[in-house]
């Protein structure tokens, strides 16, 4: 098992839009993408699981090659900035993944 | 091919958010001594929340240092300088803000005369009303419904995002420096790479590439100048500062940043495919990108945005070390909840209660919400009409953790470590309006004007 943290070269979330965050997870080479990809460790029912979110809150689910990336797009609970909502950027819902364990 | 056909264009850009923090101003002066054809900047966006458009503030502090520097050394060379989105929200006040900031510095180190064009974009909620009333529905996006005249009516302001007719408009007359309302993030480049005759595929794909200045490129920096260069067959993206690079993999990363997917973005004028883009190295430092379609609207489309005052607010925080107390903190935060439904019935606040060092920042989304902490900080937010009640609330609502009655908790002093007073915050508002209107001609929402400055 690796850690997301050790095969990447970034994972992000952000707003898309006021009513979105989306998360960039950026593998550090192809090989690296492809075997993660294979690995079905990052799902749209993983991320259902780890963020404890229904299949419905999943607006985009995508393996993006050009970029060694997997990308997902879940719907916010409040709009960015509503009272309530503290992450206004959706900069640090990424948290998660991080520590995610990826089967080698 | 005419031989009038200009072969290319190149739009300089320094900052994703003009006035947050100052260009870097060694790859500044090295890319402008490039003489571009353009200087852009984007000063806005809606990702800082809906309180910068309701109560018309802006949240940068180096506006009028990064203006100065735009314009000095635009004007010097005879670069055309284009803001989009002035004013964080792009509301009339922004542009009006900006407008006259660039007339002062203009005025103050003697710029010789030059046509400074400007157009706003804020519309009313009885426009959004009247559109309804005679059947044109306004859809929502995301999981916003479609608007309603109730929605339209309580928004406390609303603009629209402008795609290229007012830019384009500006040009034509010959506008120097343009000043714009809200409008979308590719658009103060596209435009002026479709007035100089480039195809719109490529320049929009231009216009998302740089409107983040140097976070297209790597090693990751912010506020670092880019150049990007259309032809009429692709679009090159070259970083100044001269650590970084523009590689394959930073430009197809920066192709999907804080956008829903990767392969469509959607402008005024229509849809920017990006499904079967290449991206090749030009040279060490420069990439190259070939490969976007664009899908005009049969209607044009704006988007628009609005946000509806929800009331004054106030911030507490009470911080916690006692395990105990730390186990029941739901039942304090219940404590605390049920105190001021007690002794304010019918009272029209809200209360939030974030609890950091568990999940204040995932909320119900946090996966280890169930794990014990040693130490967490509760933030109550409050809000109420009233400012005074919003105080009054937030401060009873912070004292009863300091007051919680936990069974079993041997400490009798304080089961909190809290704020003594509550302190004002900006007033709590909502995105009300998230939603995309057909429009009969672009340029009925976004009117412009061309004014002088300079001696």
């Amino acid at each position: 098992m690796s850690k997301l943290y050790d095969l990447t070269l970034a994972i992000r979330s952000k707003n898309a839009g006021v009513d979105q965050v989306t998360f960039d997870i950026i593998f550090r080479d192809r090989d690296t993408y492809e075997k993660a990809v294979a690995s079905n460790a990052i799902t749209e029912q993983s991320i259902c699981d780890l963020f404890g979110v229904s299949r419905e809150a999943i607006s985009h689910f995508v393996c993006f090659d050009v970029a060694n990336a997997i990308k997902f797009t879940l719907y916010r609970t409040l709009p960015n900035g509503s009272p309530g909502d503290w992450d206004i950027l959706g900069c640090q819902q990424y948290g998660p993944l991080v520590e995610l364990e990826i089967p080698d | 091919m005419s031989p009038s056909r200009r072969e290319k264009l190149s739009v300089m850009i320094s900052t994703g958010h003009l006035g947050t923090a100052p260009s870097g101003l060694e790859s500044f002066m090295a890319a402008i001594d490039t003489r571009p054809d353009y200087l852009v900047a984007d000063a806005g966006s809606a990702d800082p929340g809906p309180v910068y458009l309701g109560e018309n503030i802006e949240l940068g502090h180096f506006v009028r240092e990064e203006l100065e520097l735009f314009l000095l050394e635009s004007r010097k060379r005879n670069i055309p300088l284009i803001i989009g989105s002035a004013g964080d929200s792009g509301s009339n006040a922004g542009v009006d803000n900006f407008v006259r900031q660039i007339q002062e510095i203009a005025a103050e180190h003697q710029i010789p005369k030059f046509k400074l064009g400007y157009f706003y974009s804020e519309l009313s909620g009885d426009f959004l009303a009247q559109e309804l009333s005679t059947g044109n529905a306004i859809a929502g996006l995301g999981q916003y419904q479609d608007l309603t005249a109730e929605d339209a009516l309580s928004a406390t302001r609303i603009v629209a995002v402008a795609g290229n007719g007012p830019f384009l408009k500006l040009l034509e007359s010959g506008a120097d420096v343009i000043v714009a309302g809200r409008c979308g993030d590719a658009n103060f480049t596209a435009a002026p790479c479709i007035h100089a005759g480039f195809p719109p595929a490529l320049a929009f794909h231009m216009g998302k590439m740089i409107e983040c200045a140097s976070l297209v490129a790597e090693p990751f920096m912010g506020k670092e100048a880019v150049i990007g260069t259309i032809t009429h067959e692709d679009i090159q993206i070259t970083p100044y500062h001269p650590d970084q690079r523009c590689t394959v993999a930073s430009a197809a990363a920066h192709s999907m940043y804080e956008r829903e997917t990767p392969f469509f973005e959607h402008t005024a004028e229509g849809t920017l495919d990006m499904r079967d883009c290449s991206y090749e190295q030009a040279s060490e430092r420069v990439c190259l990108i070939t490969g976007a379609r664009f899908e005009p609207w049969d209607v044009p489309t704006v988007k628009l945005e609005g946000v509806r005052k929800l009331g004054e607010r106030y911030l507490g925080i009470a911080a916690v070390r006692d395990p105990h107390v730390i186990h029941s903190i739901d039942a304090a935060i219940e404590w605390s909840r049920s105190a001021i439904a007690k002794r304010f019935p019918g009272e029209p606040y809200q209360l939030h209660y974030h609890v950091f060092g568990r999940d204040g920042i995932l909320k119900e989304r946090e996966p280890l919400r169930g794990r014990d902490p040693h130490e967490v900080a509760v933030v109550v937010e409050t809000l109420h009409p009233d400012d005074a009640m919003a105080a009054k609330i937030t401060d009873l609502a912070v004292r009863m953790f300091f007051l919680a009655r936990i069974p079993g908790v041997k400490g009798t002093s304080g089961a909190s470590a809290t704020t003594k007073l509550p302190m004002k915050y900006l007033p709590g508002y909502e995105w009300s309006i998230n939603h995309a209107m057909q429009v009969r001609d672009e340029m009925e929402l976004f009117p412009t004007t061309i004014t002088e400055a300079g001696v």
